[in-house]
């Protein structure tokens, strides 16, 4: 199981890496924006994404819409880790092809919940 | 409008658990101060500007010894070993607690957008506003020290 976490914050990458490895996951892939990320697709196969929404050059929003363009990427599971949790937010992830919403701050056990989820989908 | 005290209670909810969730801290409020009374010394501020029904920014302050701690806490290391992340880490902080008071003001009614977080580090230093603002200052202890978030209104 691959994993690739995007996001622009060298912090929120590291709690995220953390979390997933004490999940008993060790492949993890790491970009610090959305351009990023579709290297790191374009250069290896990615299980599931982790991205956040904020981030400069190619926010989340944009980043899954180019995933979502990608043959190898379309049926992937894709989780959003944001402090954007408002209805309209959700409602704008889910169209650009978000599978599940995670919202900063969240705990281990959340984390744990929604990545179980996508991944028993 | 909301009510600049359901506000300062709301962001005071969201720092605690910011705290309480991702920085493994538990926070003890004072009673906020309003005006520019209250100036916390510190070395490193976290600023998050709003804009939409209402406008404004949310800043954090600590000193340099509590944001090392709060780093080390949240990446799971010791204060000392806190280098390059501390910027990072008291921006991410600020960045949740700027989103959560936005979750909590969207809940009643208003639409603010929300800018990417920025971060000062130094010393000797005044963080002044040139346009007309109401400044709320919230002070939380955080074991022996202490960390605080503005709350800076525009007049509109």
């Amino acid at each position: 199981m691959r994993f690739l976490v995007v996001d622009d914050s060298s912090t929120m990458r590291r709690i995220i890496v953390n979390t997933l490895n004490k999940l008993g996951y060790q492949e993890v892939v790491e970009a610090g924006n959305g351009r990023e990320g579709i290297e790191k697709v374009g250069a290896g196969d990615v299980d599931l994404v982790i991205t956040d929404w904020n981030m400069p050059e190619m926010n989340g929003i944009d980043f899954i819409r180019a995933l979502r363009g990608i043959d190898k990427m379309k049926d992937k599971p894709v989780l959003m880790v944001t402090t954007n949790a408002a209805k309209d937010d959700i409602v704008e992830a889910l169209r650009a092809g978000v599978t599940n919403y995670i919202v900063k701050p969240f705990t281990p056990d959340t984390f744990k919940e929604k990545i179980d989820a996508v991944l028993a989908r | 409008m909301t009510d600049t005290h359901d506000m300062i209670a709301q962001l005071a909810e969201a720092t605690t658990q910011v705290f309480e969730t991702m920085v493994f801290k538990k926070l003890d409020q004072v009673t906020p101060i309003e005006g520019n009374a209250l100036r916390p010394r510190s070395n490193v501020v976290g600023i998050v500007g709003f804009g939409g029904t209402i406008s404004g920014l949310v800043a954090f302050y600590s000193t340099m010894e509590a944001a090392q701690e709060i780093a080390g806490s949240m990446l799971g290391i010791e204060p000392a070993q806190v280098n390059g992340d501390m910027a990072d880490a008291i921006g991410e902080v600020t960045n949740m607690i700027a989103g959560g008071f936005r979750l909590r003001m969207a809940e009643r009614g208003e639409t603010l957008a929300i800018s990417i977080p920025s971060v000062t580090i130094g010393s000797d230093f005044y963080t002044r506003f040139a346009s007309d603002v109401r400044r709320v200052m919230c002070p939380f202890r955080m074991d022996e020290k202490e960390v605080c978030v503005e709350l800076i209104l525009t007049r509109n």
